[in-house]
């Protein structure tokens, strides 16, 4: 993601932290405003639930700012975020009931969508759903590792921190998720084959 | 190098993390076994749409607003009732629900002092502040300017703050009773009303609009209503 926030200034990130610290509200807005865009995504993608992520966004950044004095400047504030972020999100998950409802089925094919203004072809738009909800069906340390390692960019060293496991184990939930994924794409291309010899069969 | 061995680098190679060396033996049996040559292609292919796919999603509109408001629950209810108060012109009911809650925050927990402690100050107060109702709509930009002005350091309400924090603590220490404290303290927040009333008159753009909303909410006895 060319999300400028990665790129962001470590020297800004820090002064523009010792301002909320110091109780300035317009630094506390802006500190909101740059990450909540990306760790709403990351909250939505792990619960899959609107109303669920916005609640579990809030109170990640209330967790974050009522104990900012532990944060330390070693580290990004996304990483530091993400961290509080996920760790909600995964009391929240814990407390669901494994089938509740509680997921929007409207939105669970609509996993992503091209880059804005590009046209794609079915074949191209079939393999992305796929992709997604490939995505959605990893247990939750596969997704996190995935989502953060392919599309927050993160180290699988920042993923231990955000996850809270030794770097070995990250390691291990990408492999399993990767190859989650790559066997869901592998059941599309026998499907599609097999699609494609009963037209040639039904055609000759 | 046979094909177990190679997928046993696909993860490395990933990550980013394989050695030149190893990266040529394994681009080299890529040209060569197509089933590792598809494996790695899916693989790519997965990571790419994970990676670049537009989020569908975005956080809904006026949620830093929200969180704002939830992050100073006392300034967006307590603060807000007194700046009724203070247009209402209910001095002394304004100076005692004040004076209550103050006092009720120093045998909890005493209000921060220091600037960067807010988080907690509003926490401490919200805590205490007389009859919590559900926050109201968040204020106005006029509104949030005078705030702006009151929530400032050496604004007249913070000085009043201090200086009624050093009566509770003199209080406290045995120096005076609770009557005279409390005498105090609505004096000080009187002369903080005729400054706030100064600083609104001083002010370009009209007060804003204000419900009618003293009477929403019971205020607590006020001794010195009988005199
Ligand atoms: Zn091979």
């Amino acid at each position: 993601m060319s999300e400028p926030l990665l790129k962001m200034n470590r020297e800004d990130e820090r002064l523009l932290i010792a301002r909320v610290r110091a109780g300035d509200r317009m630094a506390v807005r802006e500190l909101v405003d740059r990450h909540k865009e990306r760790l709403f995504a990351f909250i939505w993608r792990m619960v899959r639930n609107h109303h669920d992520a916005e609640e579990i966004c809030q109170d990640a950044f209330l967790k974050a700012f009522a104990s900012l004095d532990s944060f330390s400047a070693d580290y990004r504030f996304s990483t530091w975020l993400f961290t509080i972020g996920y760790r909600v999100c995964l009391n929240r998950l814990r407390r669901r009931h494994p089938v509740s409802g509680e997921v929007d089925l409207s939105a669970l094919a609509a996993g992503g969508a091209p880059e804005a203004g590009a046209v794609e072809s079915q074949e191209a738009g079939e393999v992305r759903q796929l992709v997604w909800s490939a995505v959605d069906s990893l247990s939750a340390p596969q997704r996190a590792a995935i989502l953060l390692f392919y599309r927050y960019e993160l180290s699988c060293q920042e993923i231990a921190r955000v996850l809270e496991l030794p770097v070995a184990t990250v390691k291990s939930h990408l492999h399993r998720g990767r190859n989650s994924l790559r066997e869901t794409m592998e059941a599309l291309g026998e499907q599609k084959l097999s699609e494609l010899r009963n037209l040639s069969r039904h055609a000759g | 190098m046979r094909c177990e061995q190679a997928r046993q680098l696909f993860d490395a190679y990933l990550d980013g993390e394989l050695s030149p060396a190893l990266a040529t033996e394994l681009g080299a049996h890529r040209l060569r076994c197509a089933e590792c040559r598809r494996a790695l292609a899916l693989l790519e292919v997965a990571g790419h749409i994970v990676g670049a796919d537009a989020d569908p999603v975005r956080p809904p509109e006026g949620f830093t607003d929200r969180l704002l408001a939830c992050m100073e629950p006392s300034r967006a209810t307590w603060s807000h009732r007194l700046r009724r108060l203070v247009y209402a012109g209910s001095a002394l009911a304004a100076a005692a629900v004040v004076g209550l809650a103050f006092l009720g925050v120093f045998d909890t927990h005493r209000p921060g002092q220091v600037a960067g402690k807010k988080v907690e100050r509003s926490v401490a107060s919200a805590s205490v502040a007389p009859a919590p109702v559900a926050n109201p709509p968040v204020a106005d930009s006029a509104i949030d300017e005078f705030d702006e002005e009151f929530d400032a350091p050496d604004s007249p309400l913070q000085t009043w703050i201090e200086r009624t924090q050093a009566n509770l603590e003199a209080k406290r220490q045995g120096g005076e009773s609770l009557q005279e404290v409390f005498d105090l303290t609505i004096l000080q927040w009187l002369d903080v009303l005729e400054q706030a009333k100064q600083a609104t008159a001083d002010a370009p753009t009209a007060p804003p609009a204000l419900d009618p909303a003293p009477t929403a909410r019971p205020l607590p006895p006020t001794p010195s209503e009988d005199d």
